[in-house]
This record gives structure tokens, sequence and C-alpha cells, in this order.
């Protein structure tokens, strides 16, 4: 049997890839054939959900490691192989995982941090609150996130832990914002103030998940670390 | 250390030599821990099996399990090995410094050259170092202290000295220039970072972090 080559198919391979990649479509998936591909659109989004729903959960109690994308496919109840027709790898879908909860932290972030008036060590130290607070109840998660990022089958695609550019920005704004209102020493190298956070900030996570530190203990201890790199970014008298 | 000391005591003065069948498990454990330390550079820690490992070394998976309890147990010796080494290079690293700056700086220095040539093992380390089940047990690995005292007599040293004022050498202030040292890591396994590149940061980290206790 010979079949034309089928042009609905090659766009949803390419919609697969761009939502697989995480990258907004650019392009608009062609309505070839109206409602079939409307629901089939909708079948793919569903699949979706369900995986990183029930991904979600089993990285959260079981680890990256230690969850199969078998698994993943048995909880969500979708076949093997439409998990991998949405996703390129289990890091992919860690990915998205992490995102999309991230996503709402950022907005959180992006809404708060404006209004903080104080010295930079204080909006430095809200900010990093917000965190734990926010990421307190998953914290299994994300130690799977920090884990992965060492993993030997990580894309070199792929933007793990400590390489989130997001925060580091936001971080850098607040150290600017200190520049210009005086309490941020202006020669200091910001990279290395914001790598000093983030080991800071990956470190407390050790308290969570093998100490049962909660939020209020996680955020006491930031606050010292905190602290302490300040005085090495404020202004020498 | 108190016992290792022992054990190479009674060693030199021959007073147990020890039997074929002891050195017969002695090379069959050193065959499988080469074994095992080419397959987590070349596969990490999660990619070999201890299947894998048998192969390689030559012999039954049952010969390997006779051996070690498991592969966290297997892997945890190779680390332990190669950190008490490198404690020890530290510890010499640290009696070059002049000051309490330049000691820290040599401290690093000893283990990003250590490391150079095995980043592999080093990253297959972070990875189960951060894992929920075999991390605390790998972070917690007796050289790991020797690692951090050693830190701390640093800035001991710093505060003896006047360089630094009382209450430098805090466990926090230790805990963190330990987290600034290795995080560097990442520079070097994701970017390629040479030592020396790993220095010079590590050694901006180190006056970050000491400057609200330094006496001027």
């Amino acid at each position: 049997m010979t079949s034309p080559p089928d042009l609905t198919q090659a766009d949803d391979l390419l919609t697969d890839k761009l939502l697989a990649s995480g990258e907004p479509a650019a392009i608009a998936p062609v309505p070839v054939t109206g409602v079939i591909a409307g629901v089939r659109q909708a079948q793919k989004e569903n699949t979706r959900n369900r995986v990183i729903e029930a991904a979600r959960e089993l990285f959260d109690t079981q680890g990256y490691q230690g969850t199969t994308i078998r698994e993943i496919a048995r909880h969500a109840q979708v076949s093997v192989g439409s998990v991998f027709t949405t996703f390129a790898s289990k890091y992919e879908i860690l990915s998205q995982v992490m995102r999309d909860r991230l996503d709402g932290l950022y907005a959180e972030l992006d809404r708060v941090m404006p209004h903080l008036r104080g010295a930079t060590v204080d909006r430095l130290r809200t900010m990093f609150a917000v965190h734990f607070a926010f990421e307190v109840r998953h914290k299994k998660l994300f130690l799977a996130y920090i884990s992965a990022t060492y993993d030997w089958t990580l894309p070199s695609t792929a933007t793990p832990m400590g390489r989130n550019l997001r925060l580091q920005d936001i971080m850098r704004e607040s150290l600017c914002k200190g520049v210009a209102e005086g309490d941020v020493d202006p020669s200091v190298d910001q990279q290395e103030i914001i790598d000093l956070l983030m080991a800071a900030y990956v470190w407390v996570y050790r308290l969570a998940a093998w100490h049962d530190a909660d939020a209020e203990e996680m955020t006491r201890v930031m606050d010292r670390q905190i602290g302490l790199i300040a005085a090495g970014f404020s202004p020498k008298c | 250390m108190m016992h290792i000391a022992q054990i190479q005591a009674s060693d030199e003065t021959g007073v147990k030599a020890p039997t074929r069948r002891a050195l017969a498990k002695q090379q069959t454990r050193a065959k499988v821990l080469a074994a095992a330390r080419r397959l987590f550079s070349e596969q990490g820690y999660e990619g070999a099996t201890i299947r894998d490992i048998a192969a390689a070394a030559g012999m039954s998976t049952g010969a390997v399990f006779a051996n070690f309890a498991d592969k966290s147990d297997l892997f945890r010796e190779i680390m332990t090995t190669d950190m008490l080494a490198l404690a020890e290079a530290m510890t010499e690293a640290a009696a070059q410094g002049n000051g309490v700056e330049d000691s820290l700086q040599k401290v690093f220095a000893a283990g990003y050259r250590f490391y150079q040539t095995q980043l592999p093992l080093a990253r297959a380390a972070f990875s189960v170092g951060w894992s929920p089940e075999d991390g605390p047990a790998l972070r917690n690995a007796p050289p790991v202290q020797t690692m951090l005292n050693l830190i701390s007599s640093q800035l001991e040293r710093g505060v003896q000295g006047g360089e630094l004022a009382d209450g430098a050498a805090s466990p926090l202030r230790t805990q963190m220039l330990f987290d600034a040292y290795l995080s560097n890591y990442d520079h070097a396994i994701f970017q390629g970072w040479a030592p020396e590149a790993l220095q010079e940061r590590s050694r901006d980290q180190i006056r970050i972090l000491l400057a609200g206790v330094r006496r001027s």
C-alpha cells in the first residue's frame, strides 16, 4: 500500500517538537482537517498534562533516578509510546514539571520584588523566603532536579539548576538597585555574588531533605548566609 | 585515622603476614575497584551496573557481591580512597600558604588539580551526593569532615595571627567556603574551566566570604 506524504502528520511532528522543547509555538499548526485536528490536539494536550501530573508525583516521592518512564506512563494511564511522542526524554519531563512550578514562583516574585523597600540584603532575604515557602512542600522534587543536573543522559540543551538564568536575573536586578542606592559596592563582581548566593540557596535544601527543616528554618539559615555574603558586597568606608 | 596508622604499623613490623587467601581477596577487591572506577567514569553512577563491572573485572557478579554490599558501597569506597588522598594533599597545600586567604586558596587549588583528570567521576559523585538515598552517606564520609576541619583550622589560624576577628571560624563560614569550593566544579564539568580559572574564581569567593571578619 502506497500512501502520499502525509502533511498532517508532518505538522503534528513539528508541533510535538515545539512543545517538547518548551519553546512557544512560533508557527501555529496549520488547521488541515478542522475538527479532527482539533480533537487530536486536545487529546495530545490531555496526555501531556497527565504525564506531567504523574511525573511530578513520582519524582517528588521517589526521586529522579528512581522513576522510570514506564512508571510515569502507568501512573498517567497512557502508553509508554505516547509519553515518548510528547517528550524526548525523562529529563525533558522533569524540566517541564519544574518550569510549570517555577513559572508560578517567578510570577509571584515579579509581582513582589518591585515593591520591596529597604536594604539590598533584606530584599534578597525576602526573595529567598518566598522561594522556600513556595518550594518546601516539594523539596524532594527539587532535590531530584539538582541531582538530575549531573545525570549522564542530560541533553546539552537542558538548563539545569544553577544555570537558572531567570533567578539570576532577579538577583542581578536587586544588586543593581543596591548599587544605585549605595549599599552595594559597584566594584564587586556581581556574578560572583550571585554564584555564592546560588550555592548557599542550594545548600539549604540539604537541611530540608536530610534534616527535615521546614521553610522557616531554611529561611533562618539562608538569612545568615546572605548576611555573611553581604559583608562582601557592602561598600567599604 | 588512628586505626589506619595501626594497620600500617603492624604491616611494617611484619608481625602478621597476610595469608594467601587474604592476599587473593585483596587482589579481587582491587580488580573490582579498578573496573568500577573506569565504568563510573565512562557511564556515570546510574549507567554502570554491577553486572557490567563484574564483566569488566573478569569475574562473576557473585564474586563482586562477596566483596561489596552493593553498588553504592563500591562507589563510596572509591570516593573515600580518593578523598583521603585529596585531604592529605590539601593539608600539605595549606601548610605552604602564606596567610589565611592564600592557605585556603591553596587548599582549594589542590582539589581542582586533583580532579582535573577525573571530572567524570566528580560528576558522578555530585549526582550521588544529591540523591535522596545515597547522598547523606557520601556527604558525611570521614574525609569530608577532615576537609571541613582543615578549612576551619585555617580560619582559626587567621584569628590567632590577628588577620581575622574573633568568631571568624564559625561552622557557617566554614561550610560556606566548602560549598563555594564545591560549586565551582560545575564550571569545570559543564564549561571546561581549567584549574587556574577555578582557582581565580575561588580566590574572589574567599575574599567575599572573609570580608566581614577581616581586620584591617
